[in-house]
């Protein structure tokens, strides 16, 4: 039992006194005397380090995912907690400094898979497996003409999509006869059930075509959770005053609906690219604002490690009603609404995708070896803005970041309308491409299926 | 003891008469004049129909003795302060003499505008019948199968409409739901009973890759269902939210034959006097009789396919009891059905040509009820003629324990953590009627 107390005193900005040596290094066999490393104990920086050296190779060493989990999060310090869903003005270029994300304007040109799938009913010419990029505006899919046998089979029925949609949305918010929603609580009302009904009726019509979403498991108002350190700061009152810590952040996000799927997105450009500049912020992140709590450190993609469904497809979020477009532009921050959907898309993205990268192993130290992908759609019932996520880096403190080239990726687009109003049980002005967007989201798929 | 028996019995004798005389000591088990009756009443007339009337008319309304002896004529109210030998004054309740929207008391149930003196007895989420689906039978014309219909069966013993890799894939829910859904050590029931329905609903609609006229069905939550009907002279009413709703676009074709309806003609319904069939049922004198099956006429998935009920709350006094929960489920798919059948074929009560069918699955997250209503009849006033079907299959555990942390007892591990008693044919019961209809 000393022995095992000993091992836990050792921990990095504690000094207790330790009863037992730490892991000594291996000694050349020639040398007949131990070898001379810093102490572990004294207040100095070797053996600040050295401390540090002996935490990093027990996390390595962990036994168990769940143990290099509890081992990371184990020490409880105040940290920042970041909102993916803030008010906050300008948060999304704060919230790429604090995760190292490259924002990219508009989508990632999409594979060649999904391309010959795609629903283009009266582009006959759509030529067989080759590149082809799709025209900007997808022809509606209601007159079919004749395809090759092969490739009618895996046409998609645009306008069955399409009667999909529109019969949730009018579901929601005209046939189910329902009272005038209550004070603030507009998007419980219609937008929500709206954005879940359609999901999961798409998913279950798509699954034909993508066995990955056969596979996969849906959660309704799942957690994602998020702790990582980035940079440094001087504590500046407390009985720690003075010490250079690293700041702490912390994602608690839940979107209103997420696929998880048991095999990996592909990447969509290779691990070491470079699509642009970091914006570099020089204000600390409580001018944000940020607020330090102190609380569990937790790291979660909506389910546990023993769960087969690891790796994330896509979330969806709803906007809040604080958060909406007629009280953003009530009090002239039209240009935020923008940056709200992008904010969202970047945080909620990075706890996911560095959330999942940490459950297959992978933390500051021992970073990622293959770039982790996820999508998400957020929306406030009628806009809809796409994101896709790559993640390239989970090497974000001080130490690490020095000499790490690698950036995340976050590809976004602006927030469109899916249909201009809905009267008496008409959708008018139903936007296709908007659908399409989002059945291509949920076609991807690792190019092995 | 020959002397303690006559002097007991004196005792007592004495004790009889001198009653109103002397005061009983009232301790010791010897000086109770009369034991107590512990069993059941007798049962004589007089005890199950009450005295007769002219014993009743006999009998004097007893004004309470403070009124006889007059005892509150005289209080201080006049003296304007209290006095020790006079009575308490009564004031007249304080009028404010205009309304005031925040201090009023709102209108009297004899003065709102749909007051009725017929009372109506109303079925809402929250009641719990004592008799439980012998009531609910009742309430409803419906004569009880047990086990599910023919058709039904056939669904579940034909091999074309099993899903692949059925088992594994409910396994994993199963886990999903009582294991890894939280960040804590095991969710709570409000957590993995929802969990546990929307798995085993994603893997149902992954069987719309065969069959493509599954994907024409919509789930409803939240939405509020109106049916009234009357049974000998009682006036009821199915109202409120209940469950989830699954509608179609085409309805369940009937599943009994036209044979077994008629015989449903000499099905005698059960009663279970003395007990009333509205016990339990809150009654309502403002009320209006209302049929709306919750969505609006153009609905393009009118027929409502099968209704879900979720018992998902954490303490068990809150959740219903298996019984109660399928008087619930029956009372609710007959609400539904009646709804429906007003809605196409008119508010007259006949028999129906094309019966409407409405299932019902109950779940409190391991245990499943499975149900199957026909609606054969709209005439519900007489206790004769033709009447509804229900079939039943009860209490189907999906699994009998999930084991979130290992059981250590004496620092050996007992119980691993696991899914134990698992029984695929209960998930086999809910695809089949999910597929009922559509294949």
């Amino acid at each position: 039992m000393a022995a095992f107390r000993g091992w836990r005193l050792l921990w990095p900005g504690r000094c207790w006194f330790s009863q037992t040596e730490s892991a000594v290094p291996q000694q050349a066999p020639d040398s007949l005397y131990p070898p001379i490393v810093a102490s572990a104990t004294a207040k100095s920086k070797a053996a600040k380090r050295r401390r540090l050296e002996h935490f990093h190779q027990r996390v390595h060493a962990a036994a168990s995912i769940e143990e290099k989990l509890r081992l990371y999060g184990q020490l409880q310090r105040p940290k920042y907690t970041v909102y993916p869903q803030t008010f906050a003005l300008n948060a999304d270029r704060w919230y790429q400094s604090f995760t190292k994300t490259v924002f990219v304007p508009g989508l990632p040109p999409r594979a060649v898979l999904e391309a010959a799938k795609a629903p283009e009913g009266a582009a006959g010419v759509a030529p067989e497996a080759a590149n082809a990029p799709e025209p900007g505006a997808a022809a509606p899919g209601a007159s079919k003409t004749p395809e090759p046998a092969a490739e009618a089979a895996a046409l998609l029925d645009m306008g069955e999509l399409r009667s999909l949609a529109c019969d949730a949305l009018l579901q929601e918010s005209f046939y189910q006869k329902k009272k005038r929603p209550f004070l603030y609580c507009d998007q419980d009302h219609t937008p929500g059930p709206f954005l879940t009904q359609l999901v999961s009726t798409l998913a279950a019509a798509l699954c034909s075509r993508n066995p990955l979403l056969a596979a996969s498991s849906l959660d309704l108002k799942p957690e994602v959770n998020y702790y990582w350190h980035h940079g440094e700061e001087v504590i500046v009152h407390g009985h720690r005053k003075g010490r250079v810590d690293p700041v702490r952040f912390q994602i608690d996000d839940n979107p209103h609906l997420q696929i998880r799927v048991p095999k990996q997105l592909p990447q969509i450009v290779p691990l070491e690219s470079d699509l642009g500049e970091v914006p570099v912020i020089d204000h600390k992140p409580s001018k944000l604002p940020l607020f330090k709590r102190q609380y569990e450190n937790k790291v979660f993609i909506g389910s546990k490690v023993a769960d087969p469904c690891c790796y994330g497809h896509t979330q969806f979020h709803l906007i809040p009603d604080k958060l909406k477009r007629e009280r953003l532009l009530r009090v002239n921050l039209g240009d935020q609404i923008e940056v709200v959907n992008r904010a969202n898309g970047i945080a909620s993205l990075f706890a996911w995708t560095a959330a999942q990268a940490m459950y297959q192993g992978f933390w500051n130290e021992a970073d990622v070896t293959r770039p982790f992908v996820s999508q998400a759609v957020v929306t406030d019932g009628k806009y809809f803005a796409f994101f896709c996520y790559q993640l390239n880096t989970l090497a974000l403190t001080a130490e690490t970041i020095q000499n790490n080239p690698r950036k995340n990726i976050c590809w976004g687009t602006e927030s469109k309308p899916l249909y201009d109003v809905v009267e008496d049980g008409n959708v008018k002005g139903f936007n296709d491409e908007i659908l399409l967007q989002l059945v291509r989201f949920l076609l991807n798929r690792p190019k092995e299926l | 003891m020959a002397a303690a028996g006559p002097l007991v019995l004196r005792r007592v004798v004495a004790a009889a008469r001198s009653r109103a005389v002397l005061p009983i000591p009232t301790c010791g088990i010897l000086t109770r004049a009369r034991p107590r009756p512990r069993g059941p009443l007798p049962r004589t007339p007089w005890t199950t129909r009450g005295p007769p009337p002219e014993v009743l008319a006999q009998t004097v309304e007893r004004r309470p003795v403070r009124e006889q002896v007059e005892l509150d004529t005289i209080t201080y109210a006049g003296r304007q302060h209290y006095l020790p030998g006079l009575a308490r004054p009564r004031f007249p309740p304080w009028d404010r003499g205009w309304h005031d929207p925040w201090h009023s008391p709102g209108p009297r149930y004899e003065e709102m505008p749909l007051y009725k003196e017929r009372g109506c007895y109303v079925c809402h989420q929250g009641v719990r019948m004592l008799e439980g689906v012998r009531q609910a039978q009742w309430l409803t014309k419906t004569k009880l199968v047990a086990g599910l219909p023919p058709p039904v069966l056939s669904i579940l013993d034909n091999p074309a409409h099993q899903l692949q890799d059925c088992e594994e894939g409910v396994k994993r829910a199963i886990s999903h739901a009582r294991f890894w859904d939280t960040t804590e050590a095991a969710p709570k029931r409000e957590r993995y009973c929802p969990t546990l329905f929307e798995d085993l609903i994603h893997l149902c609609r992954l069987m719309s890759m065969k069959y493509p006229s599954l994907t024409k069905r919509m789930l409803a939550r939240n939405y509020k269902i109106a049916a009234a009907w009357e049974r000998e002279s009682i006036l009821l009413q199915v109202r409120g939210l209940n469950g989830i709703l699954m509608n179609s676009v085409s309805p369940i074709p009937p599943v009994a034959s036209k044979e077994e309806i008629l015989a449903t003609e000499e099905h005698v319904l059960e009663t279970f006097y003395p007990i009333a069939p509205t016990i339990d049922l809150q009654e309502v004198n403002v009320y209006e009789e209302l049929n709306d099956t919750g969505f609006r006429d153009s609905y393009p998935y009118p027929h409502p396919h099968t209704l879900f009920f979720l018992e998902s709350a954490n303490n068990r006094p809150k959740r219903f009891r298996p019984e109660q929960l399928r008087a619930k489920m029956l009372m609710f798919a007959f609400g539904n059905a009646l709804a429906k059948a007003k809605a196409l074929y008119g508010n007259d009560p006949k028999v129906l040509e094309q019966p409407v069918v409405v299932q019902s699955i109950g779940t409190d997250g391991q245990l499943f009820q499975f149900m199957v209503f026909q609606l054969n009849t709209t005439d519900l006033v007489s206790n004769d003629g033709i009447k509804n079907l229900v079939w039943i299959d009860s209490d189907q555990n999906l699994y009998e324990a999930a084991q979130c942390l290992p059981e250590v007892k004496k620092r050996v591990v007992t119980k691993p953590a696991g899914i134990y008693g698992f029984q695929p044919d209960t998930f086999k019961k809910f695809l089949a009627l999910y597929l009922h209809g559509a294949v």
